[in-house]
C-alpha cells in the first residue's frame, strides 16, 4: 500500500516537474481592466425610526472605485466587477434645529454575463455580493444616539452599455443597476439600547433580507469619454435603501451628479510576455 | 432576439421600480403636519408608541389624547402649545420625561418637590467636614472623626477614572466603615455604576434585568435580559467593610440604580428616604416643530425582577429624614444615623 502510493506521489511530482519545465506560453488572450475612482455629490434623504420620526434633508457625498475586467473563464462572456465606495450623508430636520450624519462604507464582487448585440450594445445580467457598514448619528438623541448599517447582501446586477461616437470622442454610455435578493443585514430591536448590547443580549439583532423588509437599488448611469488614454466619467448616481425590521423603519435616499477618471490597461505576466496574436477582450465592449 | 426581448422586460422593470421606490419609498413612515394639531398628534403618538410604564402607571393613554386633544387648535401659538403638551406629559409623572422647546424644557418636578429635602451641602461640609476633604473624578471624600470614611458623589455623569477609585478607596482603607452619600444624586451614565460597584463584589454578581419595548403596543415588551457585574481585575483596591449608602428621594435614575444593585449586596446597608425611582431608561425623539422629547423607554429591573420605578426603600429599620431643626444646629440626621449604625457594628 505505502509502495503504491510512494509510486503516485512520484508519479505526480514528475507531471509536475515536466509542466514547470515547459516554456511558458505567451498569452494568447488579454483581458484589460478598466477602472474609475469617481467623487459624486449630490441630495440625501435619511429617515430612521429609531432615531427620529421625521425625515431629515441634506447633501450626500461618495467616493468610488469600480473595476471590470473579462473573467479568464470564457472571457467573451463573463465580466468581474469589484466596486467600493465611501458615502458621507449630511441632513437636517424640517426645524433645522438638529442633524443626522450618516457614513457608510461598501464593498462588492459580481459576475455578469453579457450578450453583445447589434449597434454596439452590450446587456449584461448577473449577480453580485457585498457588505455595506455604516453608522447614522443623531446630534440630539442621548441614549439613542446612534444607528448602525450593517449588511451582507447578494444581489442581481445588470448593465446595459452602448459605445457611440459624439464630437470625434468615443463615448460609453453605461446604466448599471444593482438590487439586493436577499443576504443578512442588522438591527436592534424596536426599543433596544445599544447598552443593552453592549451588555451582551445580541439575540435577534440579524434579519434575513428579502424584499418585504429590506429594499435597496442602486441606479448608475455614467457616460465614459476616451481622452486619449484616459477616461472622463461623468454621470448620475441614485440609491435608495428602504427597510423595516421590528417596527424600525429605515429609508435613505441620494441622488448625485457623478465625475470621475479612469483608464484602461493590460497586466503582462513579464515572463510570459502576449502572443502577437493575441486577442483583447474588453469588459467593456 | 429572444434573450433581448426578456432583457428589455427585465430592465423596464427596474426601471419602473426605481422610480416607485425613489417616489415613495417601500415602507411608508407616518408623517405629521408642522401645526399644532400635528406637533400634538405627533408627541402623542410617540409616547404611544415608545413609553415604557403606562402599565405600571395605571395611565390611560388614550384618555389623556381625548382630554388635551380638545385643547389644541391650530390657532394656539407655540406657547400655548407648550404648556397643554407639557401637562399632558406630566400626567406620566415620570422625571425622565421632558419636552423641551427654543424657550423651555418642561420637567414633572412631584416626584421629588412633594417629598422632606434630605440633603444639605453645607451642612455636610461645614459641620462634618469642616471644609476639608479632598476632591477627584466627581468624588469629595474625607475621613470622618469616628473613623469612618465619607464619600460624596453627586452626580453619576461626573465620570469615574479606575485609578481615582484606587486612590481614594487606598486613601479610606483604614476606616472602620465607609459611607457613600448620593443623596440627591440626579444619575448620570449607567457605565459609572458598574465601574463603582465592582469595588464591592467579591464574585459575579446579577445587577438586573433589562426590558426594552418590542413594538408599538402598549405590552410589547422582551423577555427580561440578565446582566451582570464582575469584581475589579486584580489589583485594584477593593472594600470589603461595611458600607452605608444615604439615600434621598432626590437619588434619581442611575443612581437610583446604583442603590438597586448596592442593596443586595452583603455588608451593605441603605440609610435615608426612599430613592426617587427613575428606572426607565430615556430615548429622545422630535416633532415637526423641532422640539425634542425625552422619555422612559427601556425598563431596568432589579435582580428580583421588581421595577425601581417608584424608588427603593431603604433597609428596614434605616429611614430617616433629615430634621430640619437638628439641621440648623449642625446635625445632619440621615449622616448621624449612619455613622452611628457603622460606629456600633450593627
Amino acid at each position: 500500500m505505502m509502495k503504491k502510493f510512494i509510486l503516485l506521489l512520484a508519479g505526480m511530482l514528475s507531471a509536475y516537474g515536466v509542466k514547470a519545465s515547459e516554456p511558458a506560453m505567451p498569452d494568447s488572450i488579454v483581458r484589460p481592466v478598466t477602472s474609475h475612482f469617481t467623487y459624486s455629490i449630490g441630495s440625501a434623504l435619511i429617515a430612521n425610526t429609531y432615531l427620529t420620526p421625521l425625515k431629515y434633508h441634506g447633501w450626500g457625498m461618495l467616493l468610488g472605485y469600480d473595476r471590470t475586467q473579462a473573467m479568464r473563464l470564457r472571457p467573451e462572456k463573463l465580466v468581474q466587477r469589484i466596486a467600493a465606495g465611501l458615502d458621507i450623508d449630511r441632513t437636517e430636520n424640517p426645524a433645522g434645529n438638529a442633524s443626522m450624519w450618516r457614513l457608510t462604507g461598501d464593498f462588492s464582487y459580481g459576475v455578469n454575463y453579457r450578450w453583445r448585440l447589434p449597434y454596439e450594445i452590450t446587456v449584461a445580467g448577473g449577480v453580485s455580493t457585498g457588505i455595506d457598514l455604516g453608522v447614522v448619528y443623531n446630534n440630539r438623541n442621548g441614549n439613542n444616539p446612534v444607528a448602525v448599517e450593517a449588511a451582507w447582501t447578494v444581489n442581481v446586477t445588470g448593465a446595459v452599455m452602448w459605445r457611440h461616437t459624439l464630437v470625434g470622442k468615443k463615448v460609453l454610455f453605461t446604466y448599471r443597476p444593482t438590487i439586493p435578493l436577499t443576504g443578512v443585514f442588522f438591527s436592534p430591536d424596536y426599543g433596544e439600547l445599544f447598552y443593552e448590547i453592549s451588555l451582551g443580549n445580541h439575540s435577534g439583532l440579524a434579519h434575513c433580507a428579502w424584499w418585504g423588509n429590506y429594499f435597496r437599488m442602486e441606479n448608475l448611469l455614467t457616460a465614459d469619454i476616451a481622452l486619449g488614454g484616459t477616461q472622463l466619467r461623468l454621470g448620475f448616481r441614485n440609491s435608495i435603501l428602504s427597510t423595516r425590521v421590528n417596527n424600525i423603519t429605515t429609508r435613505v435616499v441620494t441622488c448625485a451628479a457623478v465625475i470621475g477618471v479612469g483608464g484602461t490597461w493590460m497586466s503582462v505576466n513579464p515572463y510570459k510576455g502576449i502572443s502577437p496574436d493575441a486577442r483583447i477582450i474588453s469588459a467593456t465592449y | 432576439m429572444k434573450h433581448l426581448h426578456i432583457i428589455t422586460r427585465i430592465l423596464s422593470a427596474i426601471i419602473l421600480l426605481a422610480a416607485a421606490s425613489a417616489t415613495q419609498g417601500c415602507h411608508p413612515i407616518e408623517e405629521w403636519d408642522d401645526n399644532p394639531r400635528g406637533n400634538f398628534e405627533a408627541l402623542w403618538t410617540i409616547l404611544d408608541e415608545h413609553y415604557c410604564f403606562f402599565a405600571e402607571k395605571e395611565v390611560d393613554w388614550q384618555a389623556i389624547h381625548d382630554e388635551y386633544a380638545r385643547k389644541v387648535s391650530n390657532k394656539m401659538t407655540s406657547k400655548e402649545l407648550f404648556y397643554v403638551c407639557a401637562d399632558m406629559l406630566n400626567e406620566l409623572r415620570d422625571g425622565h420625561t421632558n419636552l423641551s422647546a427654543s424657550f423651555n424644557t418642561s420637567y414633572y418636578r412631584k416626584w421629588w418637590s412633594d417629598y422632606p429635602q434630605n440633603y444639605s451641602e453645607r451642612l455636610v461640609e461645614q459641620y462634618y467636614l469642616n471644609f476639608n476633604f479632598l476632591s477627584a473624578a466627581g468624588f469629595d471624600y474625607a475621613v470622618l472623626p469616628q473613623n469612618i470614611g465619607y464619600v460624596r458623589y453627586s452626580s453619576f455623569s461626573a465620570g469615574i477614572g479606575e485609578g481615582n477609585l484606587d486612590e481614594v478607596l487606598m486613601y479610606l482603607n483604614t476606616c472602620d466603615g465607609l459611607i457613600i452619600d448620593i443623596r440627591d444624586n440626579g444619575g448620570g451614565s449607567m457605565s459609572n455604576v458598574e465601574t463603582l460597584v465592582r469595588r464591592f463584589i467579591t464574585s459575579r454578581t446579577l445587577a438586573g434585568y433589562i426590558s426594552h419595548k418590542t413594538g408599538p403596543g402598549h405590552n410589547d415588551f422582551s423577555e427580561p435580559y440578565p446582566y451582570y457585574f464582575d469584581p475589579a481585575e486584580r489589583g485594584r483596591v477593593m472594600w470589603g467593610k461595611p458600607v452605608v449608602v444615604l439615600t434621598s428621594r432626590g437619588t434619581f435614575s442611575a443612581a437610583n440604580n446604583f442603590v438597586s444593585v448596592m442593596k443586595y449586596i452583603p455588608e451593605v446597608t441603605i440609610v435615608g428616604a426612599r430613592t426617587g425611582g427613575g428606572s426607565g431608561m430615556p430615548f429622545n425623539s422630535e416633532l415637526p416643530n423641532g422640539w425634542g422629547v425625552r422619555f422612559s423607554a427601556c425598563s431596568v429591573l432589579d435582580c428580583k425582577g421588581q421595577t425601581t420605578e417608584f424608588g427603593i426603600d431603604p433597609t428596614p429599620g434605616c429611614a430617616i429624614d433629615l430634621d430640619p431643626q437638628a439641621a440648623l444646629l449642625g446635625h445632619d440626621t440621615i449622616l448621624d444615623f449612619a455613622i452611628a449604625r457603622l460606629t456600633s457594628g450593627i
